[in-house]
């Protein structure tokens, strides 16, 4: 048995210990809770001295830079090799562990991540960026006069078309960080691209702006020139820092509620035609494929979609004795819009109730949703189902599926179901009609 | 004193209130956090939050002129020249150049086949390149694409260039500025042709109603007469004046283009397209093979031994290790005991001399020339040495 399974073993048992004590005086609970007992054992934790209380704390320039606990090593980042060629980490992905997230920010260390050749070290002194084609002046600019724009910061998500791209068959992972964890969310600083366009002077038979990466993949997308006016932005801030470079240190694109993928990293051009390019990350892939044989291509918003962060398989309830109020809560978005509703179902879809949106409700960003559940201790199927502005209802696996097929790879969107187990447990199903 | 703050304190409410009062009487009618003004009609299907007086949906900006702000300069010829080098399908930035398939076939074996397996037919786990039937339907539609694995043991559809990439000029400007994976724009224009060739060749693309033989040379002129077998595979049409207008005619429909749900809140019934009842779906096979492995415990980490990374380590990472981390890739598995107690039977300044001169599928110091040879012998060292057994 390896460390960490025994300390969950450890976990386990103390867990039922106290289980144990506290449902045998379940029904002197009420008195218990109001005068001092001798029901309880005593916590050691509170009865004696602690470690920390008692010692010199670590000195506070220990780390210029912060790092978080030391307990909270697990709270990382994960991979797997099937998610890679051959287990090769230079073109894969790494997902956020949503289970261990509250509010609508990522912190930057944990940042999903995707690379197509692995992350380029960029120094910032030799950074160009070139915007030219159908502008009346083109530019080359460095860091420092990028930074001289005036800046704006927004909050939104970034999610990878691929997210949940294993389940379109079935559910493959028992786990949050796995099923959805293809995104995250962040406060990004930058300038808005139109207002470095209406200094160069857009031409008016410019339909489509071509972004270019300078890592070793050089990720070319074609966007329409609609969208690069209206909320387009060339971002080099993330939470208050400069870019990670797992984001595109020192220069991204950022398409808000658009494929994480077309928000093109290390950016390096931007040129500026009368037509789309069909660059391989536009064609070969990042187009659905669906049941008729031919492939949705400019695939571009994230579309409405939500998922239970708790309980879910990594945070179950299987702590709880029944007869507690417990929240429910969890993550809407849209790259369509603003989330206006989401709805909650304990029996798999059949009957809804409205959950209620709490904290900053934004364009284009997670929206965090929350209902307060009696729990009985019964078997459940948990749903969410998110609505936006834009008229948008998450659809159900078989809504998807009708028009979607089954080989699309990328935009599942379809409601997700965590099947409760009479102990507690929680498992990552899905409702649909073989 | 306190009279004074009171004093004060009335007269900023009373501001606070005509302020607020103004801001809400303003042009922004909401009054509900989270609910903007907006309008439909966005190329993507969503919605759109005007600008205006300072305010975009939740956030104010500076609404004064941005008019003067210029920064940067006019990038000269020769910069355009190196970098404005995309390739576009009506041949706009094709190099020039030429390559047969019979060149491209010896340069795909050095460069390509390791990862992309043998004619491009995959196995090593990197993305297959060709092959796939490309038999079509009456309707036009490459047959293997409508392949729908709804049950267990049917066959996947398979995407390779010749039944899926929609336009050949792609594959030049992916070629020339992203591969070879490990060392990539590292291709001559004449090696890219030739190796598009081959590929081309092992899909059976004819070119002006000709086959490619392994004597046919590939260039410019020619590449742009190539019709792709998936060409009409994709939509909406985003080509020609109407191509924008055709995306968002196409997100104005989602219910029937990529499919929506409906807001039922009571006995709600969800039949699939043929009219089946739902049911629960387990998950069959869970995978498991997750990086670090799960947990949530809250605990101190394991000491880890504080082990300086050599220079050789270093480069045998940067450059050795794609092909010889992975038993897929035919290349000795660092740490492997038995396949390297062969490779060093050959003799120290054998396995050395191979890696300088390069050995079956691999090529001179691993396609990595700029290593001296002193390096690569250190690299050797590195790998052999850690793949001893240890005591």
């Amino acid at each position: 048995m390896d460390k960490i399974s025994k300390i969950e073993e450890l976990n386990s048992l103390s867990r039922r210990d106290f289980f144990k004590k506290t449902a045998s005086v379940s029904a002197v609970a009420a008195a218990a809770i109001l005068s001092p007992s001798s029901l309880f054992a005593d916590d050691e934790n509170i009865v004696h001295h602690t470690q920390w209380g008692t010692t010199l704390g670590n000195e506070l320039n220990e780390n210029p830079y912060g790092l978080p606990s030391k307990y909270e090593h697990n709270v990382v980042r994960r991979t797997s090799s099937l998610m890679s060629s051959a287990g090769d980490m230079h073109a894969a992905v790494s997902m956020t562990p949503l289970h261990e997230l509250k509010g609508i920010i990522t912190p930057n260390g944990l940042h999903f991540t995707r690379t197509h050749n692995g992350i380029a070290q960029i120094d910032p002194n030799k950074y160009r960026l070139m915007i030219h084609g159908l502008v009346d002046k083109p530019i080359v600019l460095t860091l420092e006069q990028l930074k001289r724009y005036p800046s704006e910061s927004r909050i939104h998500f970034l999610e990878c078309p691929s997210n949940g791209a294993g389940e379109w068959k079935g559910p493959q992972f028992n786990s949050l960080q796995f099923l959805k964890g293809m995104m995250s969310a962040s406060e990004w600083t930058g300038v808005r691209l139109k207002t470095i366009l209406d200094e160069l002077g857009l031409k008016p038979t410019a339909k489509w702006m071509l972004a270019e990466g300078s890592d070793g993949s050089e990720m070319g997308r074609s966007v329409p020139v609609e969208k690069v006016l209206d909320d387009a932005m060339i971002v080099w801030g993330q939470n208050g820092e400069a870019l990670r470079p797992e984001q595109g240190y020192p220069v991204r694109l950022l398409l808000p509620g658009w494929e994480a993928n077309l928000c093109v990293k290390w950016l390096k051009r931007l040129e500026f035609s009368d037509k789309p390019w069909y660059a391989k990350e536009e064609t070969s892939k990042y187009t659905a494929l669906t049941a008729s044989g031919r492939a949705i291509q400019h695939f571009y918003a994230l579309e409405v979609n939500s998922v239970i962060t708790s309980p879910c398989p990594e945070r179950p309830w299987s702590d709880l004795i029944g007869g507690e109020l417990v929240e429910i809560e969890g993550l809407a978005w849209s790259g369509h819009g603003t989330i206006t509703n989401v709805d909650i179902s304990l029996d798999g879809g059949k009957n809804w109730v409205e959950a209620k949106l709490k904290g900053l409700v934004l364009p284009k960003s997670w929206t965090r949703f929350s209902y307060m559940h009696k729990y009985v201790k019964e078997p459940l199927l948990l749903q969410s189902r998110a609505v936006d502005d834009s008229k948008n209802v998450q659809p159900t696996v078989n809504q998807e599926k009708a028009v979607m097929g089954v080989e699309g790879v990328y935009h599942r969107n379809s409601i997700c179901t965590w099947e409760v187990t009479l102990k507690g447990e929680v498992n990552n199903v899905q409702v649909r009609s073989i | 004193m306190f009279k004074l703050d009171l004093y004060k304190l009335i007269t900023t409410s009373v501001a606070l209130v005509l302020s607020s009062t103004l801001l809400y009487g303003g042009s922004d009618t909401s009054t509900l956090p989270g609910k903007y003004i907006s309008k439909m009609g966005a190329v993507d299907g969503g919605v759109i939050y005007p600008r205006k007086n300072g305010t975009y949906a939740a956030y104010r900006y500076n609404e004064q002129s941005t008019k003067g702000v210029n920064f940067g300069r006019i990038p000269t010829a020769n910069e355009l020249k190196a970098w404005d080098v995309d390739i576009m399908p009506d041949g706009t930035g094709l190099p020039e150049g030429e390559g047969s398939v019979s060149d491209g076939d010896e340069l795909y074996e050095k460069q390509c086949a390791s990862c992309h397996g043998e004619f491009g037919a995959g196995g090593h786990g990197y993305p297959t390149l060709t092959g796939g039937n490309q038999e079509k339907l009456p309707n036009g539609v490459i047959k293997t694409l409508t392949n729908q694995r709804i049950e267990p043991g049917m066959e996947a559809p398979k995407r390779t260039i010749g039944t899926y990439w929609p336009k050949a000029t792609t594959l030049i400007w992916y070629i020339r500025d992203a591969m070879p994976y490990a060392h990539p724009k590292s291709l001559t224009n004449n090696d890219i042709y030739a190796i598009t060739a081959y590929l081309l060749a092992q899909d059976n693309i004819v070119i002006d109603g000709k086959k490619m033989d392994s004597e046919y040379v590939l260039n410019k002129e020619k590449l742009m007469k190539i019709k792709m077998p998936n060409e009409n595979g994709f939509y909406p049409n985003i080509d020609g004046p109407d191509g924008v207008e055709n995306v968002r005619k196409f997100f104005s429909d989602r219910a029937k283009n990529i499919g929506a749900g409906t807001r039922c809140m009571k006995d709600c019934k969800d039949l699939s397209a043929t009219g089946k009842e739902p049911t629960i779906m387990k998950i069959d096979n869970e995978i498991t093979d997750v990086v670090p492995p799960y947990t949530t415990v809250r605990d101190l980490p394991p000491e880890v031994e504080n082990k300086l990374v050599s220079k050789a380590e270093k480069m045998y990472n940067d450059a050795c290790k794609l092909c010889h981390s992975s038993d897929k890739m035919g290349a000795p598995v660092i740490g492997d005991i038995e396949a390297w107690n062969k490779v060093t039977q050959k003799g120290f300044d054998k396995v050395v001399h191979n890696a300088i001169d390069g050995v079956g599928g691999m090529p001179p110091k691993g396609g990595f020339e700029n290593f001296t040879n002193s390096e690569v012998q250190m690299i050797v060292e590195f790998m052999i040495d850690s793949s001893k057994k240890k005591h």
